[in-house]
This record gives C-alpha cells, sequence and structure tokens, in this order.
C-alpha cells in the first residue's frame, strides 16, 4: 500500500536546511570585506555540517546512505534519458540523478571550504585563491541544478519535494519506510551549530543578533519536530 | 622466477611513463601559471588607467599624488576609507579592520609584488572601491591612488 511514509530521518533535514542557509550565506557575504568574518565562520559551518553528513551517509537511515544511493553511471544516464522523455521512475529516497547532484555538493562543499580555509590562514599562493571561487562557483552551479530537479521532478510526478524536505515525508510503499527519526541526533547536531556558533561568534561583532537567531531556530525545530511525533 | 621479474620490469617501465606524463603536466600547470601572472611592473598600470581615463574623459590632464593622496584618506561619505585597512602610511603593515589580520604594505617601495599583476590589481580595486565609494573607482581615480603611492619611499 501507497501512501506519505516517512524517507529523511530529522538529522538529514535539519542538515539540508542549514547547509543550505550557510552555503547561500557564504556567498551573500564574499562580496565585502565587511562580512569577511562571517563569510569564513558560515564557510567553517559548511564544513562541519559536509563532515557531519560523511558520517550519516554510512551510520544514518537507509535513504541517508550513500550505499542506498549512489548509483552506476549507466544507471544515472538511464534515469537522465527517461526524465528528458517525461516519464522517469518514481524513487522513494534520491532519485539517481539527484543522487550525483548530491555528491557532487558535497566534494565540491569540501574542496571550496579547505581551499577557503588555506586561502584565510594564507598558506598557500594565488592559485589557491583561484581554486576557492572555482569550486565555490562550481558548487553554485550545482544548486542550481539541484533546484530546477527538484523542480522538474516535483511537476513530474506531482509530488512537492520542497515540503517533502521539511516533513521528511514522501509517497511509498508502506514497508519501505524509515523507523526512526534520530531526534536526539538532530537536537546534538543543532546543539552543536548553535554552540559553535557562540563560541566562533567574532568578538566585535552584537551577540543579540545570534540570540533572535537561535531562539527563531529552536521555534523551527519545535515546528519540525511536533508534527512526526506518533 | 623469470616470469615474475618480467612482470616487474614492465611494471617500471609503465611507472617510468606515468612519472613522466606526470612531469609534463606539472611543466604544463606550471607554465600556465607563470603566463598568467607573467610580472607587470606599476608603471604598467600607470599606462593602462591613463588610456582608459583619456577615454572617459577627453580633458584629461594626468595623474597628481597629492590628489591620490586625499583619495586613499578620506571615506567618501562612507565609514570607511583605503586607509582605515591600510592606514595612513602605505609603506607600512595594514591591518584588515574586520579580521584584524595583517596587510602586506600597498607601496611598491615598500613591497615590491605590489601592482605586477593584472588580475590582483582589477580585483581587488573592484572589491575594495565597492567597500570604501560604494561604486567601483574611475580610470582617473585608480591612476592617482597609484601615483600616490609610487610618489613613497620607504
Amino acid at each position: 500500500m501507497t501512501q506519505r511514509i516517512l524517507v529523511w530521518d530529522l538529522p538529514t533535514r535539519i542538515f539540508h536546511w542549514a547547509l543550505a542557509l550557510s552555503f547561500a550565506g557564504a556567498f551573500l557575504t564574499c562580496e565585502s570585506e565587511r562580512w569577511c568574518d562571517f563569510h569564513v565562520l558560515l564557510g567553517y559551518t559548511v564544513l562541519g555540517l559536509i563532515v557531519f553528513r560523511l558520517v550519516w551517509g554510512f551510520v544514518g537511515t537507509r535513504y541517508s546512505r550513500f550505499a542506498e544511493f549512489l548509483r552506476s553511471p549507466a544507471y544515472v544516464i538511464r534515469y537522465i534519458a527517461q526524465l528528458l522523455r517525461g516519464h522517469a521512475e518514481h524513487s522513494v529516497g534520491h532519485n539517481p540523478a539527484g543522487a550525483v547532484a548530491i555528491l557532487l555538493l558535497l566534494l565540491l562543499g569540501i574542496a571550496s571550504g579547505v581551499s577557503g580555509c588555506a586561502v584565510y590562514e594564507e598558506v598557500g599562493g594565488d592559485w589557491l585563491e583561484e581554486l576557492h571561487e572555482f569550486t565555490s562557483n562550481a558548487m553554485l552551479a550545482v544548486v542550481f541544478v539541484h533546484i530546477a530537479g527538484v523542480l522538474v521532478t516535483s511537476y513530474l510526478h506531482d509530488e512537492n519535494l520542497i515540503v517533502a524536505m521539511i516533513s521528511g515525508r514522501k509517497r511509498g510503499p508502506v514497508n519501505q519506510a524509515i523507523s526512526n527519526n534520530y531526534r536526539l541526533i538532530a537536537m546534538l547536531l543543532l546543539t552543536a551549530l548553535i554552540g559553535f556558533w557562540i563560541w566562533a561568534w567574532p568578538d566585535s561583532r552584537d551577540m543579540k543578533w545570534l540570540c533572535e537567531i537561535g531562539q527563531r531556530l529552536n521555534g523551527v525545530s519545535a515546528l519540525i519536530i511536533a508534527p512526526t511525533r506518533e | 622466477m623469470h616470469f615474475g621479474r618480467g612482470i616487474a620490469l614492465a611494471g617500471t617501465i609503465n611507472l617510468r611513463k606515468i612519472t613522466m606524463k606526470r612531469i609534463c603536466i606539472i611543466l604544463l600547470i606550471n607554465s600556465v601559471f607563470t603566463l598568467s601572472a607573467w610580472a607587470e611592473q606599476p608603471q604598467d598600470f600607470l599606462a593602462t588607467f591613463a588610456a582608459q581615463a583619456k577615454i572617459d574623459n577627453a580633458t584629461f590632464s594626468g595623474f597628481d599624488a597629492s590628489r591620490g593622496e586625499q583619495f586613499f584618506k578620506s571615506s567618501h561619505g562612507g565609514d570607511w576609507s583605503c586607509s582605515t585597512c591600510h592606514t595612513e602610511n602605505p609603506t607600512a603593515m595594514g591591518k584588515h579592520t574586520v579580521t584584524k589580520k595583517a596587510i602586506k604594505p600597498m607601496a611598491p617601495s615598500a613591497n615590491p609584488e605590489r601592482f605586477t599583476n593584472t588580475a590582483k590589481v582589477e580585483k581587488w580595486f573592484k572589491r575594495n572601491c565597492k567597500d570604501v565609494v560604494k561604486r567601483e573607482c574611475t580610470a582617473q581615480e585608480k591612476g592617482d591612488v597609484l601615483t600616490y603611492l609610487l610618489s613613497l619611499s620607504r
């Protein structure tokens, strides 16, 4: 029997939106020296989040595992061909093309984060600056492809994938649902995130701002947790 | 035994081939970097800025160090000037006002690496002008500032 089942556990969803926010923030703060401290802070956040996701990709729930969603190139090409003809198979978790975008985002995020650290700490030459700009721009390009893919697939399968990444629920056979939301891990992740921001908050900046964001994040997480409580 | 040696030998040749290939690639990348970082001189930039300034303004009458100094040290209606980070003395080390990181001197007399790379000059004028004057700098302004920086000796 097919209905809306839990596919994305809470840590995966928090990771997703935290990564989206930090990456967007890093891009918005990269043009001016004025926001340089926040740009660096956001970059470290991107790196930390990806490290979590790499671990979660091995020990997390079914659809978050690399072994579940990484497919052979031939399989991916066949799927994209289907997609272009407008009748792609519905996947319960990541579809094969989306999985490639996710892998690229993780790899480019690491490259961008590490090269950014190296530029900031002035450990290498100018080529690191070039590498940082290239990998960040490439990551932004993949983000746009990812968003386009989400919109196209949402339309094709008449399933709102943006809402799915908030509620964690997608269409699928009841016996294919993940059984645990890992709320404790999610809380630890969120605590680590907020804790890191408080600890690393630049001395020269007003802290009130951060407290407000923290309160709002708590509100948002309460909203995410409440409906999934059985 | 004999057979094993054959394989080992083939392995070495193969390894050598790979190493040669790698060296070639490294040399190629290196030369590309060298070419792209082809050392211009500060005077080359003065010429470029002058050519552009003539196009922008028919009555262009050259660059002026004191006008450049004034531009460098005034805040143009915002809260930052060039000297906020680069200090009032461009032959000394500067300090990023947000990150507190050290910035090498701007005057070529104190730091010969300044104004020797087109990509860097363009990138940093563009970024920093947006921070200080909230727009890109004109060729006149860039030329005046460079003339000022070149007039300074250690």
